[in-house]
């Protein structure tokens, strides 16, 4: 990240189309050749000119976490559309994300209560079967992910290992004065780290850890653009490294940002769902794409009878709160970001996917899974025992569970 | 829940308010790096708002049914208060005395003023406040990243700095706030419980240095223990605001002594105490009536017999009698664990025969006494 991120003022010539809201199915992305080098590619020309694909993000409402200010402000959010465009060349592939956010929030200075805006893009570590990705809320167990984030935060000193303590005092315990206590500080402030960009691994929220050696090298920047409220996010990346292999037809990918202004951080996030990108050229990627893409039809009204029978005994979404808070994961927002495939296979088998989710210490009543003979078993029944039509119903009405895209003009 | 439990008991009759505990701890470990506005002790006068300010109110802890509640971060300059200091080298140039930034709380900011009108029935008294090392930890709970754990060995509760990516819900979660983030470093901080210190047979800085000796330091399950006579024994010690149900590790013994209050006309109320019941009830339970007339009686036996082993533990002869650490016990966990048992730097406290009998599983050992 350039330092310099905060500081921009001017316009960019890159084109910025109102965010409205002509998006109402997933769309794919399709990443164009180029042959240049994506070094500095948060300035270059090469992404002056590209074609965005817009997605939408929905806020994150499957856990409720524990900060009364995260409630307060993010009570009415809704989704809004980020704009996305890939290019690849034969090594590298990199991402442009462009999304509004009126607020400027970045986490600097000597305050304890403040937040910067991020982003963060994320791929699976294995995508060879489209109908089981991992959970899109950072994975599963054997369904890892990798994230890529990159937060609006300056000058982090983390501890570096390096074990010069001689500049881990404070300034008044040195024998410092004047010119001597001045290179003291310039000699501190030297251990920042001016860049908070961060890559994890991760099996589910809660197991994300981060990769501190340089094996996930990734390039991210934020450029805040102060005339139009938004941001433009780049990340570039090798194809292929070890923990993920981009190099082929297509891939699914997901897009997570956070408004700093709304106390933003962890998961209180806007999500998409997994997308996809095709590498323009190669051939073979459709099955993928429209897998990951389908829309499961149905009939809606019968799909929402079904879902009140069967699943708001437990299940919150929406305007449906008959079941008790912290029960089960919360319905409300998951059609923005659950594929049909994940919808359909949580309904048919539970188990497949279980995320060590909050700690369940934190909600001692209802605990969303049990540990038996070391592995997690879903609280949730199957309910495989349903018509093969009702579950369509239910997966296509689960389907628009999400709140409204947001009407933003420029 | 931890194996064993270190705890600390903290005996309010004695507390002076000298913040001694508070300048240990300070020096120790939070003059730098991002914490210099953190207090992981801090020593603040009841009734008062405290440090940070109003930390009762601002919620967190366990709900009755035992969901997390939520709570609110605190801000640095209108809670914690921004450090501030002095132009000290400008005075001999015939500068004006003045703060580097305009002073807006900090951790004493409400010391010794107290309620009640003067001289009728005014009170106040000192809490010193570390954090409570609790058994059912709430911090611990709301960490999204699995960052915060507890110690199997002794229950020591930490962060690992690690795995902390510095979303601050266990600030939120900590009823007591008693941990901090460090913007410095964008991660939280607590108190530790000096455990370099303790592995190595020293006492947590703030207890060894207590000028008023009020804080005993061992692990509830060893029943030699002056902890454990005091919390499982004699039940004299009480955990502060064991409502929020996080099952604290630091007991008081509640204040029992104050003066009487003074009529209009500036007689005695014969009888009287200045310390409200219902306020000690807010703060300790209502366990604690038990407790003061246990003590209570204790002064009236003494009176009479000359003899009292509460009084005797309350009065806190030794320090070599007040903590019981157990090196043995840290030595051992270091070997097993493949790693280079440290030599304790200081013998006095270290008694590590009770490692050989003590079982750790047994229902009246380890943490949870609630």
């Amino acid at each position: 990240m350039k330092t310099e991120f905060f500081k921009i003022k001017t316009a960019f010539s890159f084109g910025f189309l109102a965010f409205t809201s002509s998006t109402l199915f997933a769309e794919n992305i399709i990443a164009t050749k180029v042959n240049s080098s994506f070094e500095g590619i948060e300035t270059s020309n090469i992404i002056k000119d590209l074609k965005f694909t817009e997605i939408s993000v929905y806020p994150q409402k499957t856990i409720v976490l524990n900060d009364k200010s995260v409630a307060e402000k993010n009570s009415q959010n809704i989704s809004k559309i980020i704009k996305v465009s890939a290019i690849y060349n034969d090594s590298d592939i990199a991402f442009v994300i462009k999304w509004q956010d009126r607020t400027l929030s970045i986490q600097e200075g000597y305050k304890t209560d403040i937040y910067g805006d991020g982003f963060a893009v994320q791929f699976p570590k294995d995508y060879s079967d489209p109908k089981k990705l991992p959970y899109i809320g950072m994975g599963s167990e054997n369904r890892e992910v990798l994230v890529h984030l990159q937060k609006a935060v300056p000058n982090i000193y983390e501890p570096n290992g390096n074990g010069n303590v001689e500049l881990q005092i404070s300034r008044n315990n040195t024998n410092y004065f004047d010119e001597e206590l001045k290179q003291f500080d310039q000699n501190v402030s030297n251990l920042a780290r001016i860049d908070y960009q961060k890559s994890f691994v991760s099996a589910g929220f809660r197991s994300l850890t981060e990769i501190k050696d340089d094996s996930a090298k990734v390039d991210m920047n934020m450029v805040y653009n102060h005339n139009y409220g938004c941001w433009k996010g780049t990340l570039s990346r090798k194809l292929k490294d070890e923990y993920i292999n981009l190099n082929s037809p297509s891939f699914p990918v997901a897009f997570a940002i956070w408004d700093g202004d709304k106390n933003n951080r962890g998961g209180t996030k806007l999500l998409s769902s997994w997308q996809t990108v095709t590498l323009d050229g190669k051939t073979g990627g459709e099955v993928l794409v429209s897998e990951i893409n389908n829309i499961q039809t149905g009939n809606l009204e019968n799909g929402k009878a079904q879902f009140k029978a069967n699943c708001i005994a437990c299940h919150i979404a929406g305007e449906m709160k008959s079941a008790m808070s912290f029960m089960a994961p919360d319905l409300t927002n998951i059609g923005g970001y659950a594929s049909s495939a994940y919808i359909r296979e949580s309904i048919i088998d539970p188990n497949a996917v279980i995320v060590p989710g909050y700690n369940r210490n934190a909600h001692k009543n209802f605990e969303w899974y049990q540990i038996v003979d070391g592995k997690r078993i879903s609280t949730m029944p199957s309910f495989s025992w349903l018509d093969e039509n009702i579950t369509n119903d239910i997966v296509s009405y689960v389907q628009t569970l999400k709140t409204q895209i947001k009407e933003e003009k420029k | 829940m931890s194996k064993r439990q270190l705890a600390m008991v903290m005996d309010l009759n004695k507390c002076i308010g000298c913040q001694t505990c508070t300048v240990a701890c300070k020096t120790q470990w939070t003059n730098r790096n991002g914490r210099e506005y953190m207090y992981w002790n801090n020593v603040e006068t009841y009734p008062g708002k405290g440090y940070p300010k109003n930390w009762m109110e601002l919620g967190g802890g366990f709900d009755a049914s035992g969901d997390i509640k939520a709570g609110t971060i605190p801000n640095l300059e209108a809670d914690y208060g921004v450090p501030w200091d002095y132009n000290y080298e400008s005075l001999a140039l015939g500068e004006t005395m003045l703060p580097n930034v305009e002073p807006t709380w900090g951790p004493n900011w409400d010391e010794d003023v107290g309620t009640g009108s003067f001289p009728n029935d005014n009170y106040f008294f000192y809490i010193p406040r570390i954090c409570n090392h609790c058994t059912n930890p709430s911090c611990l709970s709301a960490c999204p990243r699995d960052a915060i754990f507890k110690r199997d060995q002794d229950g020591v509760v930490l962060v690992d700095l690690d795995r902390c990516q510095g979303y601050r819900f266990c600030i939120a979660g900590c009823p007591y706030k008693k941990i901090y983030f460090n913007p410095k470093i964008s991660k939280s901080e607590k108190c530790i419980l000096c455990f370099p210190r303790i592995e190595k047979g020293l006492p947590p800085a703030c207890a060894q240095q207590c000028v008023g000796r009020i804080r005993f330091v061992g692990f509830l399950d060893d029943e030699d223990s002056q902890v454990h006579k005091l919390v499982n024994k004699y039940k004299v010690a009480l955990p502060l605001r064991a409502d929020y149900g996080t099952q604290p590790n630091v007991y008081y013994i509640p204040p029992t002594e104050a003066p009487v209050k003074f009529d209009a006309e500036g007689k005695i109320i014969e009888g009287s105490n200045r310390i409200p019941a219902e306020e000690l009830e807010k703060l300790f339970g209502s366990e604690v009536h038990t407790v003061i007339k246990t003590i209570k009686s204790e002064i009236a036996k003494r009176k009479v017999t000359g003899k009292s082993e509460i009084l005797d533990l309350l009065i806190a002869y030794q320090h070599s009698e007040m903590f019981r650490l157990d090196n043995n016990y840290y030595n051992n966990i270091a070997k097993s664990k493949g790693l280079n048992a440290v030599a304790p730097v200081d013998q006095r406290y270290l008694k590590g025969l009770n490692t050989k009998t003590v079982s750790h599983f047994s229902l009246n050992a380890g943490g949870g006494h609630h």
